[in-house]
């Protein structure tokens, strides 16, 4: 049952930070395609299947460094790749069509990696500097005896939190990132003063998948690597987004972490854990349709 | 010499030809024509829903209204193939109906937007010596100004792109009188700098004011062009199609 001590206390807060990183990793590249491209992206889960096994298969051949510089890279590219084959004629289509078809998508690529790497997980060996533990109690005096947390974990949680500030430094610290705000609130007007936005949006779709592809290097340990997995974390990702509000990246943050608490102090009990999210879902676009940090008019 | 005579055909600064377009289904600018030689002023004016704005996003190559004939010269250059930014980077500037000063960004943030791309005209300073009022509230958030305001920092905006023709789409509507004035003399002074100009107004004799020519619309279509003295002087012609 609900334990409550400190220490027990300390593990769920940390279980659902790290829980969140994910969530926040993946709803990043889906709110950031959808507040600027306006689609609905339901492959972006399948972008982080691609990774993980990208990641998997390049760390066995090649090493982990070469799979962290590999996969964002390769993920960028096939970013931009789907954009421009498949997504940039479903910009002026209903949302419905375009979730039909990046779910059609996804579905496609899952069944194309069953098929080549077959159905079971496999195993991802962590680098070694990344392995063991780390000994919370020496960090946190007042954690009572001896308690320790997975190193790779909270590797997890710097890297989404190293990700999440550079998105952010680059939305709002470079002229970039101004043109990319500005092209959220008003494409049109900014194809008036001379930016092609559409090409800026394309390369907006290419990070979001790069972002995928980081997530995958250091989720796919977590959260394993089988076929389910892209399926597996759309679902609370997409909720994460609406919660949060879409198009709103501190939203998609704020919204991850809570998702991200909720379910790892509900875990005592695996339904209410399960069904946790999509309360919060309801009780959330109940009393504020357009999401937490949602801007005014969006699903309102 | 006898080549050029042939093949030099004499186009105005400013040309467009039959032009047609669509929203969906309607269809709003039916078969427009007209010329503006380099430096005037034309106010195109007409009732509620004539097509006025139809007729400027039409020329500033937006995607809707769609462009489906017609040929739109500027400078020698043809604009109907180009894609909106281009029209832009190619010198036109649309100074919309309902200003779209970008909110959540700071006024500076929205000239910046318009010096992205190349080529550009006004900088900051410049700006800023003949706005300054604009300069005081240089990094405020660009949605708190009040409409006058607004209405500076979207002609501003404008000038900071190398404008060869300026459309102005009702800058004066729903201002205070005294703002419709601080207006107006900031257009009196883009006119001295001898920028092409065409103005929709709802207020036909401010527009009128400021303009060397006039052409009316109605259902999209034109049924008078002359000069602002004469629309001035026609008081039937200004109850027919504008009802003033
Ligand atoms: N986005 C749109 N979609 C469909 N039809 C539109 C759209 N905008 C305008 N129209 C229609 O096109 C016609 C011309 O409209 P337009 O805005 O060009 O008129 P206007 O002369 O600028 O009028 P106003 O003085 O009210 O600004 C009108 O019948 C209008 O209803
Ligand atoms: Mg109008």
């Amino acid at each position: 049952m609900f334990d409550l001590s400190i220490n027990a206390f300390f593990m769920q807060l940390l279980t659902g930070l790290q829980m969140g990183s994910i969530y926040v990793l993946i709803a990043l590249g889906l709110t950031l395609i959808f507040g600027t491209l306006g689609v609905v992206n339901f492959a972006h889960g399948a972008l982080y299947l691609v990774a993980i096994y990208l990641a998997v298969s390049i760390n066995d051949a090649m090493g982990f460094g070469m799979a962290l510089v590999l996969v964002p890279t390769i993920l960028f590219i096939l970013g931009l790749a789907m954009e421009r084959g498949l997504i940039q004629f479903f910009y002026n289509r209903p949302h419905t069509d375009q979730i039909l078809v990046t779910f059609g998508l996804a579905i496609v690529i899952q069944e194309l990696l069953k098929w080549v790497f077959g159905a079971n997980n496999i195993p991802f060996a962590i680098p070694s500097w990344g392995n063991g533990i780390i000994l919370m109690h020496e960090w946190f005096p007042f954690l009572e005896g001896f308690v320790v947390y997975p190193k790779w974990r909270m590797i997890l949680v710097v890297v989404s939190i190293v990700t999440v500030s550079a998105v952010f430094a680059l939305l709002h610290w470079t002229t970039f990132g101004l043109v990319i705000r500005a092209g959220m609130r008003d494409s049109e007007m900014l194809q008036f003063l001379g930016v092609n936005i559409n090409r800026r949006f394309m390369i907006v779709f290419g990070l979001g998948s790069l972002i995928a592809g980081i997530a995958g290097v250091f989720g796919g340990p977590v959260t394993q690597v089988s076929p389910e997995v892209g399926m597996h974390l759309l679902v609370p990702s997409f909720l994460v987004v609406v919660i949060g509000g879409m198009g709103s990246l501190s939203g998609a943050v704020l919204a991850g972490i809570l998702i991200g608490m909720a379910q790892s102090f509900t875990a005592y009990d695996i339904n209410l854990s399960t069904i946790i999210i999509y309360l919060i879902t309801v009780i959330v676009l109940l009393v504020r349709p357009r999401g937490l940090l949602g801007a005014k008019g969006v699903f309102e | 010499m006898s080549v050029l005579a042939n093949n030099h055909q004499v186009q105005s600064f400013f040309s467009c030809r039959d032009l047609n377009a669509y929203y969906g289904e309607s269809y709003v600018v039916q078969g427009v024509s007209f010329d503006i030689p380099e430096g005037e002023i034309v106010a195109l004016l007409g009732r509620n829903g004539a097509g006025k704005s139809s007729t400027l996003r039409t020329i500033a190559r937006a995607n809707q209204p769609a462009l489906t004939s017609g040929e739109i010269w500027l400078n020698g250059q043809a604009m109907h193939t180009m894609e909106t930014y281009e029209a832009a980077r190619n010198g036109i500037q649309l100074v919309c109906e309902d200003r779209r000063i970008i909110p959540g960004v700071t006024v500076e943030d929205n000239l910046t937007l318009a010096q992205i791309a190349e080529p550009i005209g006004w900088d900051k300073e410049r700006v800023y010596s003949h706005f300054p009022r604009l300069a005081e509230r240089r990094k405020q958030e660009a949605s708190s100004l009040s409409g006058g305001e607004q209405q500076m920092l979207s002609v501003a905006r404008a000038l900071c792109r190398d404008v060869k023709l300026l459309l102005l789409d009702e800058p004066y509507e729903g201002l205070a009188p005294v703002i419709v004035q601080e207006i107006e003399r900031m257009l009196q002074e883009v006119k001295k700098m001898g920028i092409t100009t065409i103005i929709v107004e709802q207020n036909a004799v401010a527009a009128l004011k400021l303009a060397d020519h006039a052409i009316i619309i109605d259902t999209g279509e034109i049924v008078f062009t002359g000069t602002a003295q004469e629309v001035l002087d026609n008081q039937a012609l200004r109850e027919e199609y504008l009802a003033v």
